[in-house]
């Protein structure tokens, strides 16, 4: 190949170049001295040869050009010149390096890191094919926070329907099964319809999907394993298809495994997947049947509205099922299914995408100011270099080298931060935000970020070579352009307006986070340990023998050391999750059931004498359970305040009796306790009641926590709790957490929240800072002169500083006014993120206010401050 | 008036550097600018300078080789000599050139014939 001999040989002549510099130089000086002679022997006097010898050579410098264009790549050769000219500008001025990238990697690296996030929660496709056509879909009802459908309706729905290609259900939650076999596990299981992988068009790895004949009640149990099952409990075994495993003691066999990508459409961690069996005949009206989940794929071109409209009539006709006081308050809802899944978190997502926006734009805004004052600085050294004779084009190429050479610095340690930060979020993030624990940095934000940076770095690191440099320069002339550093004053007064609604914001999240984490609970939650257990259904089948293990449980841990008081319940506050009922289901001796409305839910729980003492729950009035309260023929009741207030208003709820769900006995309230937050912290707490832990017709005993108020420490306790555990049954998981990490887990979220944007916040702070210091730092040396004259002429050095810091607060000030007014746009978008905080809360912003002035003062007074220094003799001597 | 010295033809001083070498052997620079001077008695203006880069150039094609060597007058130079590609490059120009002129002349011809 004739041309890579060619480039091969110019780039030894790249990288050779002095020696053959040398070489050249000898054969030419060679050449010269031979024609020198040969012009002597001709009768040329010496000086005469001399010339003659030039005269026939040409010009001996273009010579040279010209061979060493030819030797190496001109282009090449001098982009590493530049390259090298610009490491040693870099390396000369430390500060202005150090600052210029630390900048650019913090913009680089919190923007890549926080897109990286918030892509994976706001942009990133589902891993389904053709996601955008996937919905949820159902009633949406007080009874549940997600839509949901009842059995009848969904068969009636699945015949008339037109706008979807398929429809599947599932049966709503996960639930614990048990794999039999010698050496026992836990495992998540889920059931869902036989059209549920083919609805999501997914193909199981390996095996088949479920058949409509096992999707029969009573077919032959199967199952589809998670990929995940397969590969640790079964070492990934090519043949487990159509082999039998112990389910709840039931053999069951495998049909399929599920892809390693598999997701289910709600987001919960299952390991194993069942038909559910839905028994169709039984979903005959009057009987709404069984509550499950619906989703569907939309036929092309269909949108979710679209679906709803055309689901409208026989959603009205299902609606006429719904008894009629509850009917105003049920409505369809066709959402698509990544609305579903993030519906929550799309908010907090794009605030976080604004503010790192934000961020990076001051990070620009800096890195643009330090160069333009940079470009400032060197305007003496362009007129010399175009003097020298260096083109227009010479010059932009060496400015855009340096500027390249900063931002692919700059990007560098942007991705150290990123890849840093990530780690960080991912580590410090509540479970509850979809996807972030897949989060992985993402190439295409770092290049987008750094593409960013990169080109404001070259728009304003060009912007001075684009001017022909002014002969007056050579001479040692400063020339002040006016236009220019008004422009400089624009961006700091930009940057701290930026800075100044990131503050804010920052400040109402913190502020709202106080106010959460003082919220009253109205329990104690120090010196709480719980302990979650879930019976499976194979030894432990009924509620006889589920009663039968809590009281064990209860007897061995009540002679636990430190242990002032022990409780069991089936639920916990303050997070939701409790039962509930419907309020206008409860009924009260002598009184009509109430005409209209569902009156919203209502929550109880069942709880053992002790759980008021061990929460410390005050009860206001009457009495807690008893120990006798536990036989068979005592129905009481206790009612929390909220309830106690709505069902008896203006009479004593004491002695009342009620039924509730229309089943089961009159139950008499004998207390009225202390309200309890019971959903969540930012909610006030939803009527509740209380009644004893015992066999009852509403009883359900599956699940229980251990409440234990202990004065020993919660690790020693906790041990204890599983070895008492693990002596009555060895194979029963025990989930333990304090009290106190069950609220933790509450205020996570806002926690994160806040903590991000504090630190976007602080951030951008800190870069204006730098802004605004550089551009007082600039401005002081460049007008030492005229500073000189002044204190020449008399003015004191306070004088000076209150001239600079004067009009440095001008723009300081506009700058904030302009914030103000963002700042009052971005409360309004944080509103429904705040927890009793007014939106337009003055405080956190006064607050902001204050920390920006007080920052910025010190960021110009430390260079305003050499002003002062400044010797009259000396600075007039620099002209 | 002595006729105008010609330029060199743009592409020809590879050419006639490769036939000076082939003909002479191997050659400092000076000796191969002496030669064609010499040839085209001195009809040919030669800038003897743009000799090199054109020496460069036919070596990082590989058509010459170059070593340093003694001159008659016991002076260091660079000799340059043809190499087998060079040869083989030589043989194809100078047909290619022949092929050109022939039909050049043939074509001037015939315009006056007309």
């Amino acid at each position: 190949m004739n041309w890579f001999r060619v480039v091969a040989s110019r780039l030894r002549g790249l990288f050779s170049k002095h020696r053959l510099d040398g070489d050249l130089d000898a054969e030419l000086r060679a050449h010269l001295e031979m024609l020198t002679e040969e012009n002597k022997r001709r009768g040329m006097s010496l000086q005469e040869a001399r010339y003659a010898a030039r005269r026939e050579f040409g010009g001996l410098e273009q010579t040279k050009e010209s061979y060493r264009d030819q030797r190496s790549l001109p282009f090449l050769e001098t982009f590493l010149q530049d390259l090298r000219y610009g490491g040693r500008t870099l390396k000369k001025n430390p500060g202005f390096t150090a600052v210029a990238i630390l900048t650019l990697a913090a913009g680089i690296g919190a923007t890549s890191a926080v897109f990286s996030v918030v892509d994976r929660i706001l942009f990133r496709s589902l891993p389904y094919p053709h996601e955008a056509r996937l919905v949820s879909l159902g009633f949406k009802a007080p009874l549940d926070s997600m839509e949901f459908m009842l059995g009848a309706d969904y068969l009636e729905w699945r015949a008339q329907q037109t706008a979807f290609e398929a429809m599947t259900t599932m049966r709503p939650g996960v639930s614990d099964c048990d794999l039999t076999q010698q050496n026992p596990a836990r495992l998540t299981c889920s059931e869902v319809e036989s059209t549920f992988l083919t609805t999501f068009e997914i193909p199981p790895f390996l095996g088949r999907n479920f058949t409509r004949e096992e999707d029969r009640p009573n077919a032959p149990p199967v199952a589809l394993l998670s990929y995940a099952l397969w590969r640790s409990r079964f070492a990934g075994d090519p043949s487990i298809v159509g082999k039998t495993i112990p389910l709840d003691g039931t053999p069951t066999t495998v049909v399929g495994v599920l892809p390693r990508t598999f997701e289910m459409p709600t987001l919960a961690r299952v390991d194993l997947l069942s038909p559910q069996a839905l028994d169709e005949g039984a979903q005959q009206r009057p009987n709404t049947g069984a509550v499950l989940r619906g989703f569907a794929r939309l036929k092309p071109g269909v949108s979710p509205a679209q679906a709803a409209i055309a689901l409208q009539p026989a959603f009205e006709q299902s609606l006429n099922f719904v008894p009629p006081a509850f009917r105003k308050e049920v409505s369809l809802v066709v959402r698509s299914l990544q609305d579903r899944q993030i519906h929550d978190s799309r908010l907090a997502a794009w605030i976080f995408l604004g503010s790192v926006l934000a961020v990076l734009l001051v990070a620009c805004t800096n890195v643009a100011n330090l160069l333009l004052a940079r470009a400032t600085t060197r305007q003496r050294e362009l007129a010399v270099r175009t003097a020298l004779g260096a083109s227009r084009g010479r010059l932009i190429r060496q400015s855009l080298t340096e500027s390249l050479l900063l931002g692919l610095l700059g990007g560098a340690a942007g991705c150290c931060v990123a890849y840093g930060l990530l780690r960080w979020f991912v580590s410090l993030a509540p479970s509850e935000i979809p996807r972030l624990q897949q989060a992985s940095l993402d190439s295409r934000a770092l290049l987008l970020a750094l593409a960013v940076s990169l080109l404001s770095g070259l728009l304003f690191g060009i912007a001075p070579a684009l001017r022909r440099p002014a002969p007056e320069l050579l001479a040692g002339k400063e020339i002040r352009s006016t236009s220019r550093s008004i422009f400089r004053e624009l961006l700091v007064a930009g940057q701290i307006a930026a800075s100044l609604v990131l503050l804010a914001s920052a400040g109402l999240l913190l502020r709202s986070l106080w106010n959460l984490q003082s919220v009253s609970l109205g329990m104690e939650t120090d010196k709480v340990v719980t302990g979650k257990i879930s019976l499976g259904n194979y030894h432990y089948p009924d509620a006889a023998k589920q009663l039968a293990f809590f009281e064990r449980l209860e007897t061995a841990l009540k002679r636990l050391p430190g242990v002032s008081s022990l409780a069991l319940s089936d639920s916990l506050p303050p997070s939701g999750g409790m039962r509930s009922t419907i309020y206008a289901r409860i009924e009260v001796a002598g009184r009509p059931m109430p005409a209209e409305g569902t009156g919203g839910m209502v929550g109880w729980r069942a709880v053992t004498p002790n759980y008021f003492s061990a929460l410390r729950i005050p009860i206001l009035r009457g009495r807690g359970f008893h120990d006798e309260d536990r036989a068979p023929n005592e129905n009481p009741i206790i009612l929390n305040e909220t309830l106690a207030q709505r069902l008896f208003p203006n009479e004593e709820a004491l002695g009342k009796s009620l039924k509730f769900s229309m089943i089961g006995p009159w139950r008499t309230v004998v207390g009225i306790a202390e309200n309890v937050r019971n959903n969540g912290l930012t909610e006030a707490a939803d009527p509740e009641f209380y009644i004893p832990w015992k066999a009852d017709v509403a009883g359900d005993f599956q699940t229980a926590h251990v409440i234990v108020r202990t004065a020993m420490n919660p690790e020693a306790t906790a041990a204890w709790m599983r070895l008492e555990t693990a002596a009555i049954d060895p194979a029963l998981p025990i989930e333990i957490q304090t009290m106190r990490q069950r609220v933790d887990k509450l205020t996570q979220r806002p926690k994160f929240n806040a903590l991000l944007l504090s630190l976007f916040a602080a951030t951008g702070m800190l870069l204006a800072a730098i802004g605004l210091y550089g551009v007082v730092s600039y401005l002081v040396v460049q007008h030492t002169q005229e500073i000189g004259i002044r204190m020449a002429l008399g003015a004191k050095p306070s004088n000076i500083l209150r001239m600079i810091l004067l009009h440095f607060f001008r723009w300081t000030i506009a700058g904030a006014l302009l914030g103000l007014l963002g700042s009052w746009f971005a409360a309004r978008l944080l509103e429904s993120l705040l927890f009793e905080v007014r939106v337009h809360d003055p405080w956190p912003l006064a607050f902001a206010v204050g920390l920006l002035f007080v920052v910025a003062f010190f960021a110009a007074w430390i260079p305003a401050r050499r002003a002062m220094r400044v010797d009259p003799i000396v600075a007039l001597r620099s002209e | 008036m002595p006729p105008s010295k010609a330029e060199v033809l743009q592409g020809t001083l590879d050419l006639i550097v490769l036939k000076t070498l082939e003909a002479l052997g191997p050659l400092h620079g000076y000796g191969i600018a002496q030669r064609i001077q010499q040839v085209s008695e001195d009809l040919l203006k030669l800038n003897q300078g743009t000799l090199y880069p054109a020496l460069l150039r036919l070596e990082q094609r590989g058509w010459i080789s170059s070593k340093w060597g003694v001159s008659d007058n016991n002076r260091k130079a660079k000799f340059y000599s043809l190499t087998r590609a060079g040869r083989k490059q030589l043989l194809a120009e100078t047909e290619t050139w022949e092929r050109t002129t022939a039909l050049m002349t043939r074509l001037l011809r015939g315009a006056e014939g007309a």
